[in-house]
């Protein structure tokens, strides 16, 4: 957990990655969910949010 | 910009590859090699890409081509938003999902694990196994309407035979509490395979030698399964996982033909359901809207596949 | 470790077993092309019956109903497909859209492959073999045009098509199949061209060949099966696309898999008819499976996994 928190401070490539991806996961349960509308309303721009964040860090060095 | 891409790869290539002893440069060549490919799709994908998300802000139709064409910002995405049956269709796709990755994994995965065992002729029983994966979506989902035929169906007379209820008494297609299952079978008997591939070679990438020091250890089989087998397999099945995901997330052909959506609008996948909105309807502002979330979607679901990819390619 | 006989029968027997239940409806397929329409739709189900090419004659020609004079002024001297379509009571009419419509998926499905692999293997040799900035990117960029949605890419494809006049024709179909199998062959292609040893280039470069004659003398050969079964993944896949096809064809270049879901009889769907549409278009794609079965993985992997 420490390695992770480091690596995100340290704009390492691995753990935003990680951070990205979950938050597509995230965002893509949230369009599927059947229990909450305001779920699936602002799903969108989580997935938008996780994606665009998904090319810019796996620029960052490994 | 490309070109000056290409030009510094060739100045980047090392010295004894960029030899140039006569004819064309490494540099020209990279170039030559590349802009087809490349101006192709830019042609085919990027500029209706761009297109698409241009619509997305506008009220265009193409059956109105005389209408004034207005600039409407984000209202095609919060119509589409806050839309309870594009909601719906969602929900339905969810549950095709869901279930089709599912079964799929856990009978894709147990026969994996059968034919790693080497028994004799096991060749020709995998390759049997994979035939379905391979042929046109749309012909075999046409065929599948007559198995899942109510009386006359295959399907029917085979649940009939084994559970004794009357086959003319349930339609797999017809019946608004069936169709959904009737979409997971038919999918789950087309693309069983692909997981099972994916799982074999998984299971095939584990070397032998570790399962001896478990031996050596005395470790239980079941100890060894869940401690070996399990684990390197996993980046496999994630794989498998995310490919059947995106591809059952646009799913198209099959269903289509199937059930084309009904009864109502219960099997009425995303693809489906933009198809009514953008080829039938022709909004197509509201269906561009439409078809960037789901770009947006599967390209967040991709770029984490390529990242799978990548780990396993490393085994 | 080499599992016991026991474990090695028990394991044979269930994937036997999957493997037969798998095969059922496919050999249902080919089974009810040969059945009369009454037998298709017996109930049981019949699995003896007598083979016909009934289906097979029905789904390459158009037929009307014609009176017993009629009937029997033409029975003299037909041949046996026209004989079997007497039997039905009608006269054969002409030839169905069925033969027109294969013809379409057979020019459409090579035309692409071959410019597929014209353009994929180039690519896949500058990426394999010259350093290109990005060159992740672009790859990225590649394979994520073949997992989007074909509906959604459909739209704008259709307004574009539209304003080129490439809607229904064989060139723009070319086209578009083309832009989708790149991805695929050139991560595949790639992965081929990786495994040969660069050396063999450069040995060819001192001894005075130029780049072109090293590629195509050297590495082009070498890569001959991966750009084989590259190009058959490639067909199969041209073959048996429909999304694009439904919606951006309609006439002159519809292509097999629209058209065999709308094959219907005089009475009611004509199902050994669309059986045998269905047969003969399937087919082709299973030989090709067995041909292909110890590169299938790689196929589709994108080449990540090839063992």
């Amino acid at each position: 957990m420490n390695a992770f928190i480091r690596g995100l401070l340290d704009i390492r490539r691995g753990p935003w990655e990680m951070v990205a991806s979950v938050l597509i996961g995230v965002g893509v349960l949230m369009l599927m969910q059947p229990f909450w509308m305001t779920l699936y309303t602002y799903s969108f721009i989580v997935i938008l949010v996780g994606t665009v964040m998904f090319l810019t860090v796996s620029h960052f060095p490994e | 910009m490309i070109q000056s891409q290409i030009s510094k790869a060739a100045e980047a290539t090392p010295e004894p590859v960029a030899r140039r002893i006569r004819g064309l440069s490494d540099r020209s060549i990279a170039w030559i090699f590349v802009a087809p490919t490349i101006f192709l799709l830019l042609a085919v994908n990027i500029y209706p890409l761009l297109r698409t998300i241009w619509l997305s802000f506008t009220n265009y139709r193409v059956n109105r081509p005389n209408n004034d064409v207005d600039w409407v910002g984000l209202r095609n995405y919060e119509r589409i938003l806050s839309d309870p049956d594009i909601w719906n269709t969602m929900q339905a796709t969810a549950h095709f999902l869901f279930w089709t990755i599912l079964i799929q994994v856990l009978i894709g995965f147990t026969l994996a694990y059968l034919i790693n065992k080497k028994f004799k002729g096991n060749n020709l029983w995998t390759t049997i196994i994979v035939l379905p994966m391979m042929l046109s979506p749309a012909v075999v989902g046409n065929f599948w309407t007559f198995l899942y035929q109510p009386q006359i169906g295959l399907f029917n007379y085979a649940v009939g035979f084994l559970t004794g209820t009357d086959p003319a008494s349930f339609s797999m297609i017809g019946d608004v509490n069936l169709a959904p299952w009737a979409i997971v079978i038919a999918d789950t008997w087309m693309w069983t395979p692909f997981v099972m591939l994916i799982c074999l070679a998984g299971l095939r990438s584990i070397p032998e030698s570790l399962y001896e020091a478990a031996e050596c250890d005395r470790a239980s089989h079941w100890r060894q399964f869940w401690t070996i087998t399990v684990p390197m397999v996993l980046p496999f099945l994630m794989l498998a996982v995310l490919f059947r995901g995106i591809e059952n997330f646009k799913m198209f052909d099959l269903v289509v033909q199937l059930t084309g959506g009904g009864p109502g609008s219960v099997t009425e996948l995303t693809s489906i359901n933009l198809k009514r909105e953008a080829f039938e309807k022709w909004r197509t502002g509201y269906s561009s809207a439409y078809a960037v979330i789901l770009f947006v979607t599967v390209f967040g679901l991709a770029s984490i596949y390529v990242k799978a990819l990548n780990k396993v390619k490393q085994r | 470790m080499e599992p016991s006989g026991r474990t090695k029968w028990v394991a044979s027997i269930l994937v036997v077993g999957y493997a037969l239940i798998t095969i059922i409806p496919l050999l249902w397929i080919i089974a009810t092309g040969f059945k009369s329409p009454s037998d298709a739709i017996a109930y049981p189900p019949k699995v003896v019956f007598d083979p016909t090419l009934e289906g097979y004659v029905n789904l390459f020609t158009e037929r009307t109903r014609a009176t017993e004079e009629t009937l029997a002024q033409v029975s003299e001297g037909a041949t046996w497909y026209e004989a079997i379509v007497h039997d039905q009571g009608m006269v054969i009419a002409g030839p169905s859209r069925y033969g027109e419509r294969f013809m379409n998926s057979v020019i459409i499905g090579f035309g692409s492959t071959a410019l597929c692999m014209i353009l994929g293997t180039a690519a896949a040799y500058a990426f394999s073999r010259f350093r290109v900035p990005l060159k992740d990117d672009l790859l990225f960029f590649i394979l994520s045009t073949r997992m989007m949605p074909p509906i959604a890419v459909a739209i704008p494809i259709f307004l574009m098509f539209r304003s080129l006049g490439l809607n229904d024709t064989h060139l723009g179909m070319i086209l578009l199949y083309t832009a989708v199998n790149l991805s695929l062959s050139v991560w595949l292609l790639k992965g081929f061209i990786d495994e040969i040893p660069i050396e063999y280039e450069e040995a060819a470069l001192i001894d005075g060949y130029t780049r072109f004659q090293a590629f195509y003398k050297v590495v082009l050969p070498q890569a001959a099966t991966g750009i084989a079964s590259t190009a058959i993944f490639c067909l199969i896949f041209a073959w048996n696309e429909y999304a694009f096809a439904v919606l951006l064809t309609s006439g002159t270049a519809q292509t097999a898999p629209p058209f065999i879901p709308t094959i219907i009889g005089v009475s009611g769907k004509d199902w050994p008819a669309v059986a045998a549409g269905a047969t003969v278009f399937l087919v082709p794609v299973m030989v090709f499976t067995i041909l292909l079965r110890k590169h299938l993985l790689r196929g589709i992997t994108f080449g990540a996994v090839r063992k």
